[in-house]
């Protein structure tokens, strides 16, 4: 069984990067090559080839040994995405629900996957990229990572809740990345709202972005980053699960996060927030620690956290009292000693 | 005009976030502006001057008696109000254009501006077409359940 493969579609002027990505597949089993066999084989001339090359290192961050006789070499051997190899890891009732697409390059994933759901794509597609141009975070921050470093991709899902039912679902994802990497042998963190944290550094990015009325039906989208190897420079300081002793494989990976997403997705359907209300504090960082929630207007609020409430809202402990936030940064409030 | 409806326009201010307010009523005219700490020398910005939705409610057909016999607040009609709890963004990130300004014509289905509720980016959009009137939260504000955020008629 194989899911239909969707064309994501190419930038119109990606010619050059379309050349790349087919020499990356030559040279994808880490041995030399000559740029007159790689040539031969894509049908193409040897300066386009070397100019492919050029774009492998530069633009796709990867290191490429050039040695005049042999050809070329990747520096370190890569693991394609592969759709049917992460179908082979779902479980049934996941198999049947996600419609695999992969595309070498694309804008954002997100971005493609709003478009196709205004124009009535399905429940359960899922979009996977190896490099994104203009990949997004939280309001518009740049999310770039060395081309398979990471795993990037967004899913479709069709709410029978309207939007004021789904508070909490950006938790609810949170839980279900939880669960995939803790039963890979994993161990992370949640911090609140929706942060994975591997000692206490940020290992995977979320973004949830959703059209639709506040009783009927929500379409919502939602983006996963996951460090798998080092990013190379990016804005922010992350962790990465090969740095942190689990080197593990993205088609591997991308099936155990699609296997825990629809069971949680599924769940939330029915139930809401409130069926992952102690599981997600279960695996919270900070519980029971001194925080500061800080706001971008207003004066920072300190107290004991406590968990969160049904809808997810984070409960924090203040002298005036138990108090609930909607918005707000969470630091841990280091002790005076 | 009386001071409980001044009071009343005052209020409305007060809660809403409006920044500026201009009400004329026949030969009356009323202005309130809100001054926080960190708009106190914004003074550069141009003046905008809001009409209460209430001064456009006379004009709704006379025609339907049951629209008399239950009147509806027009504000109530012609407010956009907020979705869920969260944090109110004009713009698709820092720095962006607004996606909508006051003054502006909007079709349905426009995206307003973006509630974030706990990292849920929420896209508002217009569910009738029609003239922002006014945008009556502040970007990077947190807003209630039922908060109007718009007035578009």
């Amino acid at each position: 069984m194989t899911g239909p493969a969707a064309h994501a579609g190419l930038p119109p002027d990606s010619r050059p990067l379309a050349h790349a990505f087919a020499v990356l597949r030559a040279l994808s089993d880490g041995r030399f090559h000559s740029g007159e066999a790689i040539a031969g084989s894509l049908g193409c001339s040897r300066t386009l080839v070397w100019q492919a090359v050029h774009t492998i290192e530069n633009v796709f961050g990867l290191q490429v040994y050039s040695v005049r006789g042999q050809g070329y070499k990747l520096a370190q051997p890569f693991e394609w995405l592969d759709m049917a190899a992460v179908r082979q890891g779902l479980a049934e009732a996941a198999a049947d629900t996600w419609t695999l697409a992969l595309v070498d390059e694309t804008d954002s994933t997100n971005t493609q996957l709003t478009i196709r759901a205004s124009a009535g794509a399905p429940h359960g597609l899922v979009l996977a990229a190896e490099r994104q141009s203009a990949g997004r975070g939280r309001l518009g921050r740049r999310w770039q990572a060395r081309l398979g470093s990471g795993l990037t991709f967004s899913l479709l899902w069709r709410f029978e809740r309207g939007i004021a039912g789904l508070p909490g679902l950006s938790l609810a994802v949170g839980v279900a990345l939880v669960r995939a990497l803790t039963a890979l042998g994993v161990p992370v963190a949640l911090k609140w709202p929706n942060d994975l944290l591997i000692d206490g550094a940020k290992l995977a990015g979320i973004l949830i972005e959703l059209s639709g009325d506040a009783l009927g039906p929500a379409t919502v989208v939602i983006g996963i980053g996951l460090n798998v190897a080092d990013p190379g420079p990016i804005d922010q300081p992350v962790a990465n699960l090969a740095a942190a002793g689990h080197p593990l494989g993205r088609n591997q990976l991308l099936a155990a996060v699609l296997n825990a997403l629809h069971d949680v997705l599924t769940t939330f359907n029915r139930e809401g927030f409130a069926a992952f209300r102690e599981e997600w504090t279960a695996h919270a960082a900070f519980v029971g620690e001194p925080v500061r929630v800080s706001f971008s207007h207003g004066q920072p609020v300190e107290g004991i956290a406590r968990g969160v409430d049904d809808n997810g809202a984070l409960l924090v402990e203040t002298p005036e009292g138990l108090r609930t936030f909607h918005v707000g940064e969470v630091s841990l409030r280091r002790r005076r000693t | 005009m009386d001071l409980r409806k001044l009071k009343k326009l005052i209020d409305l201010v007060e809660e809403s976030g409006i920044a500026e307010l201009e009400v004329t009523e026949g030969e009356e005219k009323v202005r309130i502006t809100r001054v926080s700490a960190n708009q106190a020398f914004t003074l550069a910005q141009p003046m905008t001057s809001v009409q209460l939705p209430q001064a456009a409610a006379p004009q709704a057909p006379a025609a339907t008696p049951a629209a008399e016999a239950a009147p509806a607040p027009a504000d109530d009609k012609n407010a956009v109000k907020s979705p869920m709890v969260g944090t109110f963004y004009r713009s698709p990130s820092p720095g962006a254009k607004s996606f909508i300004e006051v003054g502006q014509k909007v079709e349905v289905g426009d995206t307003l501006c973006i509630i974030e509720a706990m990292k849920l980016m929420n896209e508002i959009e217009a569910e009738r077409a029609g003239i922002v009137k006014a945008i009556l939260a502040e970007d990077g504000q947190p807003v209630e359940y039922g908060e109007p955020l718009f007035i578009i008629e």
